[in-house]
């Protein structure tokens, strides 16, 4: 296993290698001049070189890129145009804040999933299956930042129960955990809800294979009750596609937090990433690019390795 | 608005969600029902069992009034080639068939009639009282839990034991079983096993409670003819050993000589011909069960002789013939059976075939 997973991360540097190559020379394809952006109403030509210059973006873009790709391999990210600050920085301090809400959103949006399609694979066509359905379908279709918009004009503001956006009351010096808390509940329910629709549907359809099994009819014939047949028997063996689905979707996760961190205000990476792209702030850009790289071989790797542990017809050599 | 009605929405399923679920797992019903202590000698009686299923909205009968009983300690043989309705029989008898089929008829299991019992009733019944191996052993064991769990689990469903004791009355019965190493096995996946050590473990796991009655469904055909032997010698041993009561379903002739007392055949959903083993052998009183028994090879048959198969073809479940099933097979038929579906006649002692020629005989 050890073996396994060390093979598996020196399989992903060629991967990483060809992320680092597309998204850097599609940051320079982006039509936007960070020395623009950055002098604003002070540019100047004279400026504008002077700039360039500094930050080293006269040189030819192949150029650029190995500058870059050997300073990211020792460990430098550079340093962020606008705020002048290390990237890794910058980063570390918005990842928490985004790990927060994913996290507790994959958590919970896994617990309905499971439960509401394994509930709805055992009684498959009734009317409770059905209504699941259709609303399943009416969040599955929804994009992320319109259902955020709908639960900040709703819950907080015709119902004032929920902050819309940051992670503390501001004029709250001391921030009480509850204070985070509160902050949490609508970009987590929101990307909760996306994400529950599409996985229900999985667990649903994986859970009725698995009580057409033989071993079902075991179980029944022991004289287990339909709780058990469903949550131990069929439960087990047909969560194993969602544990693939959900390493494949954490990079998506953190994707789609873009929208929800940028709608709720939320300063975690999505929210750093919207305003580095508004900026054309390219050392930011390109290092949460390399990170969702490496999130989505870890991500992969994490799935591959769960199995192993639930299914024990898996083993890694 | 929009916003308020995807409100409603979550509200009203959520409800919607909490009464499903009330009305289908009830809460636990602990008090066990006495057993009527009926003056009954045999573990089973089944009359006029009928099972019919749903399609396109017309039912058909998969079984039309099977009946037979099994006495204490006795192997009954309820043989038929393959869609003759032996499995639906046999799930019918502990109520595993989908909700879409339609039961009637009585099933007497030491007087207590199973079709009538409520679900919680019947699940105590299950893997208890009664136990049931499968024809698949491949499949019939869940793959991500260990032997030993899948073992003590029925052990744990039907007695008050802490799981220590019940791990070490699983140890027992893969003994018993005759399963080498069994400790270790106990820490073994279905995978790790052949096939005939996996129905080894069926047979362990349905004999876990000491069943009264334990039903058989083709428990050899998937395995290789030594392991059959083993397995059907295995069988023996058990049951005859706990006095158990045993219901075994097969379409190999062999296997019947081999196992039972008694024998029920089926054809098309019907028991054409009941009897002792010896009587349906040597006397055999049924055109079809004649039939099948010409189909066997005989190892004396002249080298050149041919096996005589049945002509044609197993009717349909939506195209049965109206009166005698077998009619349109049969060498003997005659106009009557086109018209007048045949009863059963008693030819012998305790020996039953459903065919006019034996009412022919009778008189």
């Amino acid at each position: 296993m050890i073996g396994y997973t060390i093979r598996r991360i020196l399989q992903a540097i060629p991967t990483l290698l060809g992320v680092t190559v597309i998204s850097f020379f599609l940051m320079h394809i982006v039509p936007g001049n960070p020395v623009r952006i950055l002098l604003g109403n002070r540019y100047t030509p004279e400026r504008a070189a002077l700039l360039s210059k500094q930050l080293g973006l006269n040189k030819p873009v192949w150029v650029q890129y190995f500058v870059w790709l050997g300073n990211i391999l020792h460990g430098n990210f550079g340093y962020s145009y606008v705020y002048n600050k290390p990237v890794v920085s910058l980063i570390l301090q918005a990842l928490p804040h985004t790990l927060i809400i994913v996290v507790v959103a994959v958590m919970l949006a896994h617990i309905f999933a499971v439960f509401l399609g394994s509930v709805q694979a055992y009684f498959e066509n009734s009317p409770f299956d059905q209504i699941v359905t259709v609303i399943n379908y009416f969040f599955y279709a929804m994009p992320a930042f319109w259902l955020g918009i709908l639960l900040i004009i709703f819950f907080a503001i015709d119902i004032p129960l929920f902050p819309s956006g940051g992670i503390t009351n501001p004029t709250v010096t001391h921030p009480s955990f509850g204070d985070f808390a509160i902050h949490l509940v609508l970009p987590v329910v929101t990307l909760m809800l996306i994400s529950v629709a599409g996985w229900a549907r999985f667990m649903r359809s994986s859970m009725r294979e698995a009580l057409l099994q033989d071993y079902v009819r075991t179980a029944r014939m022991k004289g287990a009750r339909e709780f058990r047949i469903i949550f131990v028997h069929a439960l087990r063996n047909s969560i194993l596609p969602l544990i693939t689905l959900l390493g494949l979707s954490l990079p998506g996760l953190l994707a789609g937090a873009l929208f929800v961190e940028e709608i709720f205000n939320y300063p975690g990476m999505g929210l750093l990433y919207w305003n580095a792209l508004n900026d054309r702030d390219f050392p930011i850009l390109l290092a949460v690019t390399v990170f969702l790289g490496i999130v989505t071989v870890i991500g992969n790797l994490l799935a591959d390795l769960i199995y192993s542990l639930v299914d024990p017809r898996i083993q890694y050599r | 608005m929009v916003s308020i009605s995807l409100y409603m929405g979550c509200l009203f399923s959520q409800g919607f969600f909490v009464i499903v679920f009330a009305v289908y797992f009830p809460p636990r019903q602990d008090a066990k029902e006495p057993i009527g202590v009926c003056p009954v000698s045999n573990v089973l009686e089944v009359e006029n069992l009928n099972v019919e299923f749903n399609m396109d909205g017309k039912y058909y009968h998969a079984v039309r009034d099977v009946s037979f009983y099994i006495e204490p300690g006795e192997v009954l043989g309820l043989v038929g080639e393959s869609g003759c309705g032996k499995s639906v029989t046999s799930l019918a008898l502990v109520r595993l068939l989908t909700k879409t089929a339609r039961i009637s008829g009585s099933v007497r299991y030491n007087g207590r009639d199973l079709l009538t019992l409520s679900d919680s009733q019947m699940r105590q019944i299950r893997g208890d009282e009664i136990s049931m191996i499968f024809q698949e052993p491949m499949t019939s064991l869940n793959p991500v839990y260990k032997i030993g769990s899948q073992i003590s689990e029925t052990l744990l469903l039907h007695r008050n034991i802490s799981a220590r004791e019940a791990f070490a009355q699983s140890v027992e019965m893969l003994k018993k079983v005759g399963i080498p190493r069994p400790d270790d096995i106990m820490d073994e996946y279905p995978h790790q096993l052949s096939g005939g050590m996996r129905q080894r473990i069926m047979i362990a796991i349905a004999m876990a409670c000491n069943p009264q009655l334990l039903i058989a469904d083709e428990p050899t055909t998937a395995l290789d003819v030594t392991i059959q032997a083993q397995i059907l010698e295995l069988m023996k041993g058990i049951g005859s050993e706990f006095g158990t009561s045993t219901l075994l379903i097969t379409h190999d002739l062999g296997v019947v000589a081999e196992m039972c007392n008694r024998v029920a055949v089926m054809y098309a959903g019907e028991v054409v011909e009941q009897g002792k083993v010896d009587d349906i052998f040597y006397n055999p009183q049924h055109p079809y069960t004649r039939g099948l028994l010409n189909a066997i090879p005989k190892i004396d048959a002249e080298s050149k002789s041919r096996l005589q198969p049945i002509e044609g073809n197993v009717p349909s479940i939506t195209r049965m013939p109206r009166a005698c099933r077998f009619a349109p097979r049969c060498v003997h038929v005659m106009d009557r059976c086109k018209v007048e579906p045949p009863p059963l006649f008693e030819t012998d002692d305790e020996h039953v075939a459903r065919c006019w020629l034996n009412e022919v005989k009778e008189a």
